[in-house]
């Protein structure tokens, strides 16, 4: 085994003498392969954490006993996964919720009702013909399909959750949660369970495919151009608003083009549509004339201006950039930002072959990365579950309530630009709220209410006091009517007085809305984590306070404790247990287990990873 | 005095009950004059993001060109609420109404920057840092939070908000960012409050666990206090149906925070308007000016209105023209807003011209937007501070004293 040694010094001082290569001892900036005498246990749990939702100490061992190589392709190719295991992944269970009246559905209430009134019906209800508020059933309805494809929405991202918790082939979804991140759409605008769906799946599809195949499927996607706008860009007056994007935050970044080039490009993917769930070039609203786009002319349609696009320069960089802070660190030096575009452009944008790179990488195991990142939200909650052994995401706490309440609800980013990974995870309020996720894991809030079925925040307030109202039997408008606060009608706020529409009353459909769309969407169980710390300790023969410290932060953090920390910790355990004689502890420290485990995952080191 | 006792309880946990009776360290004098006396200047800055529709916010109905313009979208005279002869505001604006009849609320025309970026991400760190066409590390409310306190005070610079905005990063403050006060709270059983309490010196030679570490500081610095001020507030006043987390500052405001500076926002781009706008953005504006006018009339009720000064900002105004779906798309020059009682009402700043639009069709700003964040520094908060904060020499409006 000499020859390999050989060629790769030789090679090393090649590239020494070329004067190109000045790397860090520790590997940092070098994304040379790392030698396989390099691969430990450590190693394998880095990879772990980055390439998917942590391991648990056996996939850890697993991987430890493969090759770099073997590990990495694994993860990225599903090389030696189980076939049968990937195909046992059960699809979204559907409620049945949608009824073809629906589509297309109008940009909002004023809008349906317009329609409604212009047309005799609307969402597939007709007007009554007499008595009041005739428009009533069709403001319903609109209320209906709004509420259940939110609650359907919801058992989407817990279907997608679950992917993450037990996929055998978690890089799947973690990449799919980096393209729903930079090819954002919300189910706020898109209003449509069944086109973020759709997207969702294109993304764990084609996420480690190739990056033209997948911004062409994104460019003709449902959900994308219903969240654009797309669906209205048309000839002579194209809509900018997806034009500036593709450019700004899917390929290349600002200021590698104009504002010509934006206007040329939106005049490129005008008559780009949808009908119902399917991609449709409507030809007599597409401009086929001549375009001038990042210096070229022609007659581009929306596919050749993606190629355009793709062949600039700032693209691999960009997204090489982008794709390797999500996995491994933030702070990017300018050489190994170009050494990373070049990987990608030669790869032809093939992110599979371009993911293996990286994780194979000497920069990927170096000081520069290891620990380094915050984990985002999703990140944490799904690697919480992961290494506590669940094998599905528990009901209480409500996943898309917790992730939300942690900065990261799925399926509603908060802008076309996704969400800021890194440090903008962290503020004081936030770190507070990770460690109060780790306290209701281990014991389980008790006030905890089913969103599902309950109407919560504000408006749920007043969905609730009108239904107490109206099954009191009073009148409509009255059962609507806000309380004004002190001060009169001076005083109250606009936003709060009584509407005069005699046709319809919103406040009413809203509620009646809510009441369809539980009777429809199915409910999302609401089980507890069921965890058994105690086997752990008592499997793993830990007898001493310390011991169990140890094992525990092995098992959950990436970076040590210090001294202090881990002494009070054993302390504060210790004194819990009533014994430093673990054993004899054994038929009672389930809960001072828990005890130590709360304090563990909410320090600020447990959220790197 | 609710300040000063305030931080010298903390500094007599910190350090011993001597500082009590007088003794004050002198590495503390700094912070405890920073902290002062109760009576401080307040600003608060409130963001409308996603590029507010200024053309159809005060309607210059007087000009035959807004019709020309905007003739589907554009607001008819007897729909508006006329502050005069030539403007009016679009109906959602009641509250905003109510204070221009009370002379509480400057309105400043055709702000802008120079060769405007069209990009919402781009242009509001532009707005965020007030380093148009290029950038800075930290923002102007941390930059100025750095002025007027140069050693770090606990809990001086506030951002209401479930993440941190780039406009408060400041190099001496830890931004004190919470989103729920109710929630605001590390929970945990007794036997464990010992370590969750407590924060490792930020020693680790790892920058994102220091980091980390200094988030958890200003955590515990600042969940008690925030939900006890929470806790206390209880209001008559109709903020309407969005509040944007106007009564939390309020609530902070009344128990004596020493916060000089409080950002929050009405996030997620909402008021990116490209599609059938109408009903949509005066939905939007009456949220905004419902919040801001019960934000005003609470703090007269709480004797603190003398302390503030609102500034309201997007960061862009849209086309001039509107485009085919009843929409605007992203511009340029827009309106800003200035209430407090020490505000004088009015117009300021030079309409940006209908006519004039440059070559993108838009307006064409006629005052620099550091300027009037020079107005809210130099004219409210800390004469002279403006120049060192905006790095450059932007004339106040005299709108103030």
């Amino acid at each position: 085994m000499l020859a390999p040694n050989y060629l790769r010094i030789f090679a090393l001082a090649l590239l020494a003498l070329s004067g190109l290569n000045t790397f860090a001892a520790d590997g940092s900036g070098d994304l040379t392969p790392i030698a396989d005498g390099a691969w430990n246990r450590a190693t394998a749990q880095h990879l772990l954490e980055r390439a998917g939702f942590g391991g648990t100490p056996q996939e850890i061992d697993k991987l430890a006993r493969m090759t770099p190589r073997q590990a990495v392709r694994y993860l990225v190719y599903f090389e030696g996964v189980e076939p049968r295991a990937i195909q046992a992944q059960p699809a979204f269970d559907e409620s049945d919720i949608f009824e073809a009246g629906l589509d297309p559905f109008p940009a909002g209430r004023p809008a349906t009702t317009a329609l409604a009134t212009a047309k005799g019906e609307a969402l597939g209800i007709k007007i009554k013909r007499s008595g009041n508020r005739p428009l009533q059933p069709v403001v319903n309805e609109f209320f209906y399909w709004l509420r259940a494809s939110r609650l359907e929405t919801d058992r989407v991202a817990y279907w997608w959750a679950n992917r993450m918790l037990s996929s055998p082939t978690p890089l799947q979804e973690k990449m799919a949660v980096f393209w729903h991140g930079h090819f954002a759409s919300s189910e706020e605008k898109v209003r449509d369970y069944r086109k973020m769906l759709r997207q969702l799946a294109l993304f764990q599809r084609q996420g480690l495919g190739n990056f033209r195949s997948l911004l062409i499927g994104v460019a003709q996607d449902p959900a994308m151009l219903a969240f654009l706008d797309a669906g209205v860009n048309v000839k002579g007056s194209p809509n900018e608003n997806f034009a500036r994007e593709i450019m700004e935050l899917f390929t290349m970044g600002v200021g590698n083009y104009s504002e010509h080039d934006i206007r040329e490009a939106a005049r490129a993917f005008t008559g780009w549509s949808y009908h119902g769930l399917d991609f449709q070039v409507d030809q007599a609203k597409h401009d086929d004339g001549e375009k001038e786009f990042l210096g070229q002319r022609g007659n581009f349609d929306g596919v050749q201006v993606i190629d355009h696009i793709l062949a600039h320069p700032a693209t691999p960089a960009y997204i090489a950039a982008k794709i390797y802070r999500y996995y491994a660190r933030e702070d990017l030096p300018p050489a190994l930002r170009s050494a990373l575009a070049e990987r990608l452009k030669a790869s032809h944008y093939d992110i599979a072959a371009f993911l293996e790179t990286i994780f194979l990488s000497r920069d990927f195991y170096s000081p520069a990365c290891v620990a380094t990142r915050i984990k985002s939200p999703v990140e944490l909650v799904i690697s919480t579950y992961h290494k506590l052994g669940l094998t599905h995401v528990p009901g209480a706490p409500d996943f898309n309530l917790l992730t939300e309440s942690l900065g990261q609800r799925l399926l509603f980013p908060p802008t076309v630009a996704g969400w800021s990974y890194g440090r903008s995870w962290v503020t004081p309020s936030l770190l507070i709220e990770r460690g109060n996720f780790a306290l209701d894991v281990m014991f389980a809030d008790i006030e905890f209410i089913p969103t599902d079925r309950y109407p919560e925040y504000a408006a749920g307030d007043e969905i609730r006091q009108v239904h107490r109202r109206i099954r009191a039997g009073m009148e409509m408008s009255a059962a609507t009517a806000p309380v004004a606060k002190d001060g009169g009608m001076a005083m109250m706020a606009m936003s709060n007085q009584v509407e005069h529409a005699e046709e319809f009353n919103t406040r009413y459909a809203s509620y009646r809305g809510w009441q369809m769309a539980i009777e429809r969407v199915k409910p999302i169980a609401r089980d507890i984590a069921r965890i058994e710390l105690t086997r752990l300790v008592t499997g793993n023969e830990l007898s001493t306070p310390a011991a169990v410290v140890d094992f525990f932060a092995a098992r959950f953090l990436s970076v040590p404790l210090d001294a202090t920390t881990r002494q009070k910790m054993i302390d504060a355990f210790t004194a819990d247990l009533g014994t430093s004689d673990v054993l004899a502890a054994a038929t009672y420290m389930e809960d001072p287990l828990r005890v130590l485990l709360h304090m563990l995952l909410s320090r600020p080191e447990y959220q790197l990873g | 005095m609710m300040n000063r006792r305030q931080l010298l309880t903390r500094l007599a946990a910190l350090g011993g009950s001597g500082l009590v009776t007088g003794a004050v360290p002198a590495i503390f004098q700094s912070a405890l004059a920073a902290a002062g006396d109760g009576k401080e200047r307040i600003l608060v800055v409130f963001e409308m993001s996603g590029g507010n529709d200024g053309l159809n916010s005060i309607v210059p109905y007087a000009d035959d060109t807004y019709y020309k313009l905007r003739p589907r979208i554009g607001i008819k005279p007897d729909k508006l609420l006329k502050l005069d002869e030539h403007y009016g505001f679009n109906p959602g604006l009641l509250g905003f109404q109510r204070l221009w009849k009370d002379g509480r609320l400057a309105i400043v025309h055709g702000v802008g920057y120079a060769q405007p970026s069209f990009s919402h991400f781009t242009s509001m760190a532009y707005w965020h840092t007030a380093a148009p066409n290029s950038g800075d590390e930290y923002g102007w409310c941390g930059r100025l939070a750095d002025a007027l306190a140069p050693q770090p005070v606990p809990n001086f610079l506030i951002n209401v908000d479930t993440t941190q905005s780039l406009a408060v990063r400041s190099r001496i403050h830890t931004p004190v960012v919470f989103d729920e006060p109710e929630r605001f709270q590390r929970l945990g059983m007794q036997q464990a409050r010992g370590l969750l309490d407590y924060v490792s010196k930020p020693i680790s030679g790892n920058a994102s666990l220091d980091y980390l570490d200094q988030v958890a500081h200003s955590a515990d610095e600042a969940s008690a206090l925030v939900r006890e001020a929470w806790a206390k507030y209880k209001t008559p006043i109709d903020y309407g149906i969005a509040p944007a987390q106007l009564p939390k500052v309020a609530a902070c405001i009344a128990a004596g925070l020493p916060a000089r500076v409080y950002y929050l926002a009405f996030r997620n781009n909402a008021f990116d308007t490209h599609v059938q706008q109408a009903d949509l953005h005066q939905r939007l504006l009456s949220y905004v000016a419902d919040a801001i006018h019960g934000f005003q009339r609470d703090l007269e009720r709480l004797g603190q209105a003398d302390r503030v000064t609102t500034m309201i900002f997007s960061e862009f105004g849209r086309r001039a023209p509107e485009n085919t779906n009843l929409g605007t798309d992203h511009g340029a020059a827009n309106n800003m807003f200035l209430v407090g009682t020490k505000v004088h009402g009015g117009h300021y700043g030079k309409p940006a011209s209908l006519t004039a639009l440059d070559d993108g069709d838009n307006l064409v700003y006629t005052t620099d937007f550091r300027r009037v964040y020079a107005t809210a520094i130099d004219g409210w908060l800390q004469p002279g501070a403006a120049k060192s904060v905006l790095k450059g020499d932007f004339e106040a409006l005299p709108m103030f004293g």
